[in-house]
């Protein structure tokens, strides 16, 4: 996009002070590693099956649903974000330029094997990409794509990569 | 499984009770999935599917058609309207490669105003 094309929906030093934060976060690499609470365990796999209407003797039987990997490293209730977390890092940058909306828009996930239960689970976070601005149907904002990386040990075992739009919402209002 | 192979549609309704204990068992507690005062205050219609259920009905999907024995290595999804309750979600997918031992599914589940998910399960075939 040109430059001028550009300030008719950013502000030019607002858009160089994001992807300048964008660069600096990119650099952090994997960053942010962190746990699951729990080991893969079957309560948690048989409230996700009954929850999704998905029965399988595979799955009742020590394997998770591939999907599943995600779940384990969520925040849950209360959860705090590492210091340095490079997707949390880069929608704080974006809110106090103004984009205060959020929207998942993307999510693609790979799956290197199942997990199996009793097995601990170990995430960790990158920036990927900050694209933007761009005029959208919710309001002018920027594209921002994290990767994360699931690990058994020092196995890879799931990534995904997951993209956001953060923008300033059509009207003004947040 | 071969390209062209059509998966039959599966028609699911979304209820609150749908949508808050697929949060709940995805351990995603934001308040948009369980919450409707709180959806509506932040410019929701209501409290809406979130995006891991999105995923994982999309594997559930392929899987009641494949079976549970086939092994996935990739679910990709692009969202769009959101899912609400009291709407209907409904899947249609077709094979659409099959190439390098790896079969590559289409999927769309469409609410009522539209595609609430595009996307690809990827399984090896």
């Amino acid at each position: 996009m040109s430059t001028e094309a550009r300030q008719t929906l950013v502000d030019e030093a607002v858009h160089e002070k994001i992807m300048a934060a964008a660069d600096e976060i990119k650099a952090w690499g994997e960053a942010a590693a962190r746990d699951a609470r729990d080991l893969v365990n079957q309560p948690t796999i048989n409230n996700w099956l009954e929850a999704m209407g998905l029965d399988s003797d595979r799955f009742r039987q020590g394997e998770a649903p591939p999907s599943m990997a995600q779940v384990w490293t969520m925040y849950g209730q209360g959860g705090r974000h590492p210091d340095r977390d490079p997707l949390h890092a880069m929608m704080n940058v974006l809110s106090d330029a103004g984009f205060n909306g959020v929207l998942g828009t993307n999510s693609e996930q790979s799956y290197d094997r199942y997990l199996r239960v009793g097995e601990q689970v170990r995430v960790t976070t990158a920036l990927d990409s900050v694209v933007g601005p761009k005029s959208t149907g919710m309001g002018v904002g920027y594209f921002v794509t994290s990767k994360s990386t699931w690990y058994v040990g020092e196995e890879r075992v799931a990534t995904m990569l997951f993209r956001v739009l953060k923008f300033i919402p059509k009207g003004g209002a947040s | 499984m071969k390209a062209g192979d059509e998966i039959p549609v599966w028609v699911l309704p979304i209820t609150p009770t749908l949508v808050v204990s697929t949060a709940i068992a995805t351990r995603d507690f934001q308040d948009v999935h369980h919450d409707r005062d709180r959806a509506q205050a932040a410019g929701s219609k209501d409290i809406f599917m979130n995006i891991l259920t999105s995923t994982a009905l999309c594997e559930r999907y392929v899987t009641d058609w494949a079976g549970t024995d086939v092994q996935i290595k990739g679910i990709s999804i692009r969202l769009g309207a959101p899912a609400y309750p009291y709407d209907t979600l409904s899947f249609s997918g077709e094979v659409i490669e099959v190439a390098d031992g790896e079969a590559t599914i289409k999927v769309t589940g469409e609410v009522s105003v539209g595609a609430h998910v595009t996307g690809t399960v990827r399984v090896a075939a």
